[in-house]
């Protein structure tokens, strides 16, 4: 991906871009955005797995399709598609995966609340809901159990509290989509910029977040 | 005697040092009983030294009590965490063990055989492994719930490899008799030693098993 391919998102005509061609470039985004936010993001809502998923099953299927045939030019086609197929699995397995381990890390803070769990797919709920659950009563049967009953939770928030969370204040690069005021909080003084469109800046994910969500910018 | 914490935080500089270990040490089964023993005295202590005061306890009037409940109350809690965060880490290992395809309760088996201090880990005699009891159950249930999840996604295999594919074809060397596997492009037979050009998709399994040796 280059510069091109993201101006190209951001271009009005945007839309004229063939069906697969904006999967390819939503996954894409999706995937960059997630590797780089410290916490998870929610987790894409208008059916972009759905569709994705079904345009692997269809090359899938291209594929067995042709490897019947010895002709050369089909050949070639089948290892253009089939190299195709590696990477938009390597894309779909790369974006699962850092989700996967950013719930594992911090699975009790993301089922602590509704607006958090909203984050999660059905799928990766149940996962999380079942792996705390193992993990509790792995704490329970190794120790936990013979503790003093007040001591068994592992989610105690009086004193200091137990549920670990992302940090938020960690920094991220972003680039700018648009003309804006980019606010940033600094050590010894806060500071603030007139951002220009295609600008590339690095603050705080705290503070980048709503640029990022009011689609102002994105991460990089 | 020893302080309070103590073996807290010998569990902590375990769990500290394995994070760099390629394998799993043997279970602290002593040093976990030891932290949680710990932590029943220091609830027994706790509750004797109230029990005079029958619920009505003030602190500004019993400063050198209220200290000793502050210390036994701040321990109890950091023993806890110690646990936690000893076991914590252990099931981290555990479950990149378990996405990295390798069977867990053989491999923890081998390596406590072939290891001198095997034999501590298991208290419980017979088996030598490096994984508790307790451990063993849990990657057994892991496995099972990391199967679950990755069935739902029928076309892709989330264990691949998370190295972006270069080349739909690659070089490798056999290390071990693998047998013959099927490709479209027909069968091959991985014999000891030979080398094949194959499309990595289909022996991706088989170079995590260590059977095939990526070449270049």
């Amino acid at each position: 991906m280059d510069i091109d391919d993201i101006l190209r998102e951001v271009d009005p005509t945007f839309h004229a871009v063939p069906q697969e061609k904006r999967n390819l470039q939503e996954l894409t985004r999706a995937w960059i955005a997630e590797r780089s936010a410290p916490e998870l993001l929610p987790w894409p809502a208008d059916g972009l797995f759905e569709r994705v998923n079904d345009s692997i099953k269809r090359q899938i299927e291209k594929v067995e399709e042709m490897t019947g045939d010895m002709d050369p030019k089909t050949n070639f086609a089948l290892i253009v598609i089939q190299t195709e197929l590696e990477r938009f699995k390597y894309l779909v397995r790369s974006y699962v995966r850092a989700r996967i381990s950013k719930i594992d890390r911090h699975t009790l803070h993301y089922l602590s609340t509704d607006a958090l769990r909203a984050r999660l797919s059905e799928m990766e709920l149940a996962y999380a809901t079942r792996h705390q659950a193992l993990l509790h009563n792995h704490y329970l049967s190794s120790f936990l159990s013979s503790f003093p009953s007040a001591l068994q939770n592992i989610n105690d928030s009086a004193g200091i509290n137990m549920v670990e969370t992302p940090d938020l204040e960690s920094a991220v690069f972003i680039r700018l989509l648009k003309d804006t005021l980019v606010e940033g909080r600094g050590v010894d003084s806060d500071g603030a910029m007139d951002g220009r469109e295609s600008d590339i800046v690095i603050l705080r994910w705290a503070d980048a977040k709503t640029l990022v969500e009011n689609g102002s910018a994105e991460l990089v | 005697m020893p302080m309070y914490g103590d073996q807290g935080n010998k569990l902590v500089q375990h769990a500290k040092r394995m994070q760099n270990l390629a394998h799993l040490p043997p279970y602290q089964t002593e040093l976990v009983r030891a932290v949680t023993r710990e932590v029943r005295d220091l609830d027994k202590d706790v509750a004797s030294l109230l029990e005079p005061f029958q619920g009505s306890f003030d602190p500004s009037a019993d400063q050198s009590t209220a200290c000793t409940l502050l210390v036994n109350h701040l321990s109890m809690r950091r023993n806890k965490r110690c646990l936690l965060a000893y076991h914590r880490t252990r099931t981290d290992k555990l479950e990149e063990l378990v996405w990295n395809g390798s069977d867990v309760l053989d491999l923890a088996g081998q390596q406590a055989g072939g290891g001198a201090n095997g034999a501590t880990a298991a208290a419980d005699g017979g088996a030598s492994s490096s994984l508790s009891p307790q451990e063993e159950d849990y990657v057994r249930q892991y496995g099972d719930l990391l199967a679950a999840y990755k069935g739902q996604w029928t076309d892709i295999d989330l264990t691949g490899s998370l190295e972006p594919p270069r080349d739909l074809f690659i070089d490798v060397r056999v290390l071990k008799d693998a047998g013959e596997i099927q490709t479209e492009y027909g069968a091959i037979n991985l014999t000891k030693n030979s080398q094949f050009y194959v499309r990595q998709g289909d022996v991706e399994r088989l170079i995590a098993q260590g059977y095939l040796q990526k070449l270049g």
